[in-house]
């Protein structure tokens, strides 16, 4: 189905990663999901996932969450390495990418949402077999205090 | 004048318990000045501060804190990283610099310094936040006012594109709707809000009038509005292309129209929507004549800390605003291709220092992509996308926290935050002095010719 796709913070999502964890499961709860109006939701099929897909091909899978905050034809994912998997990076000579009214098309899938770390290595390590870089998540994190 | 009020017994130390009022959040652009804390060794309470805030304070005794550098994901000691990061850098024929936001105007500072002593290209977290308000502010000029002004003022609020109860939680209640203002002594009975935005956001729950436009057709109803401000026909497309009703429109014209003092506050839905800066020109075309008939002013809900701060020491260092390019020695400012998002887009890149900020989790996948490809330094305080796609890792200092500092609130005021503890390694002391090590060590290694 063709639909616009706009994207942008919660609050919750805020402070998900104003408190650095990026790389927890509440990020995925936080931002992991998309907003569909109830007209577009019985269209879909009922998901409990959709595949979120731009004109590039880069897709991505959400959580699908029934709302009446949403206008037919329109859906909202909140701000996060999940929304930025589809947003396209042209930015009309501005420098600021399409993080809004972005045309996409969605559809039911079966899952699951990638957690964040797994979301980073399938986009970005994906073909690459030694990319000389590595990473650090949550359980490697240096311990502070 | 200002040392007769600046209080100065604002940290007290109880044994290992440390209390401070007047903090300054540096997350979102509010900057609010009033959180109060208690640091104990193992734990952090606030008052006054929103959820994001008290997120960022926490990261203060957070077990997952960056505390040593890294080089490929290894341990090595500061000095190691710190010549691994100007080796890069040397060696880059097209080095980026990206300054985040959420950190001080001096650390900023070094950072367009290294800049154009690399001639490198420069660019801030405005990029892909306001870029394009502040296009349009060169374009048409902005007609504003501080958040006090508004504060105490302000009785119709119109929210464009912006949802403050989620993005600046304290938005409301401290300078707009639900304030008490000298001139609105009813607080939010003496004030309207009208809030523009195509989903029914928590914000437009609460608004006396919520105009739910179709996407990406701000410049349009803008258009309308001053069309029926100025009491023409509309025209009989408007609600076919724009998806809000004449009866609306002509609504929102008589609560400008009825208003004494009226803000619009934009956010990103006018500034990363199709139209870009086309669609805040335009706001602040509307702000412009709705002051034939009374007083009116446009602020943007600048998202970071010191967002608004990038722009403003870039522009007293070399007159732009943001996306500049030092490669000839002159600076030279073109957004859409000296920008970050852009050059990462075309490959151009080839070495990227990246201050406080988490482009690996921020910019769209096809940017992203090539910074896999090529060196990254990052300044990071916390594992994440950024941590994920970085070479060099130094660990970043919380500023208004761990170290003093000046940020640019929203409204473009200066707010001097204070430090009231420090951070937990001894190699460096702020994000400013890491990069004035940085610059120390590649002008040793690549002297002015």
């Amino acid at each position: 189905m063709d639909i616009i796709l706009n994207t942008g913070s919660t609050v919750y999502q805020g402070a998900i990663i104003k408190g650095g964890n990026k790389f927890s499961p509440g990020y995925t709860r936080e931002a992991g999901y998309c907003n569909i109006s109830p007209e577009d939701y019985e269209a879909l099929g009922r998901p409990w996932f959709v595949r979120v897909t731009n004109e590039y091909g880069d897709s991505v899978v959400v959580r699908a969450k029934k709302t009446n905050t949403q206008q037919k034809g329109e859906v909202f994912i909140p701000r996060g390495i999940w929304a930025n998997t589809v947003v396209t990076p042209e930015t009309e000579s501005t420098g600021s990418p399409r993080y809004k009214n972005l045309p996409v098309k969605i559809e039911k899938c079966d899952g699951p949402v990638l957690e964040p770390e797994q979301l980073m290595r399938a986009n970005y390590l994906k073909g690459k077999v030694d990319t000389g870089k590595k990473y650090l998540d949550r359980t490697t994190g240096q311990a502070g205090h | 004048m200002i040392s007769n009020v600046v209080k100065t017994d604002l940290v007290k130390k109880e044994g290992e318990v440390i209390c401070c009022t007047d903090v300054t959040c540096p997350v979102c652009g509010m900057s609010c000045d009033d959180v109060e804390i208690e640091l104990t060794p193992t734990s952090v309470t606030t008052k006054n501060a929103c959820l994001m805030g008290d997120a960022k304070f926490q990261e203060l005794r957070s077990p997952h804190r960056l505390i040593y550098p890294t080089l490929n994901g290894e341990r090595v000691s500061w000095q190691e990283a710190l010549e691994a990061a100007a080796d890069i850098l040397v060696k880059a024929k097209r080095p980026f610099f990206f300054i985040g936001s959420e950190t001080a105007n001096e650390a900023m500072a070094v950072g367009i310094e290294m800049a154009e002593y690399l001639g490198g290209l420069v660019d801030g977290n405005a990029t892909i936040c306001h870029g394009p308000t502040v296009m349009a502010v060169q374009d048409v000029g902005q007609v504003g006012c501080t958040l006090g002004e508004t504060r105490n003022r302000e009785d119709l609020a119109i929210y464009w594109g912006c949802n403050p109860a989620d993005s600046h939680p304290r938005h409301m209640s401290r300078h707009s709707m639900y304030m008490r203002g000298f001139f609105v002594e009813q607080g939010y009975q003496g004030r309207k809000m009208i809030v523009v935005d195509p989903r029914r956001s928590p914000t437009a729950a609460q608004a006396d009038l919520h105009v739910q436009l179709k996407p990406g057709r701000d410049f349009e109803l803008l258009d309308a509005v001053m069309v029926a401000l100025r009491g023409l026909e509309l025209n009989p497309d408007t609600e076919k292309v724009t998806g809000v009703s004449e009866e609306t429109i002509k609504k929102m014209a008589e609560m400008i129209k009825a208003c004494k003092f009226g803000a619009i506050w934009v956010g990103l839905g006018i500034a990363s929507t199709h139209g870009k800066h086309h669609n805040a020109s335009m706001a602040m075309r509307l702000t412009q004549l709705s002051n034939d008939y009374t007083k009116f002013v446009i602020l943007a809900n600048r998202g970071h800390c010191n967002v608004a701060g990038f722009n403003q020491v870039l522009s007293w260092t070399c007159g732009f605003p943001f996306a500049v390019d030092y490669s000839r020695g002159i600076p030279r400012y073109q957004p859409g291709e000296y920008s970050c998002v852009d050059a990462l887009r075309r490959g151009e890149v080839d070495a990227m220092l990246v201050m406080c900020a988490d482009l690996g989790g921020h910019l769209p996948k096809k940017a992203v992509e090539h910074m896999m490809n090529i060196p990254v330094i990052s300044l990071e305080i916390a594992p994440g996308p950024q941590a994920f796609v970085s070479d060099v890792i130094l660990p970043g200092v919380l500023d208004g926290m761990e170290c003093e500092g000046t940020f640019y609130r929203m409204d473009n005021v200066p707010i001097r935050a204070r430090s009231f503890c420090k951070p937990p390694f001894d190699f460096t002391e702020s994000n400013e002095h890491t990069l004035k090590q940085l610059l120390k060590i590649i002008k040793e290694k690549k002297p002015k010719e």
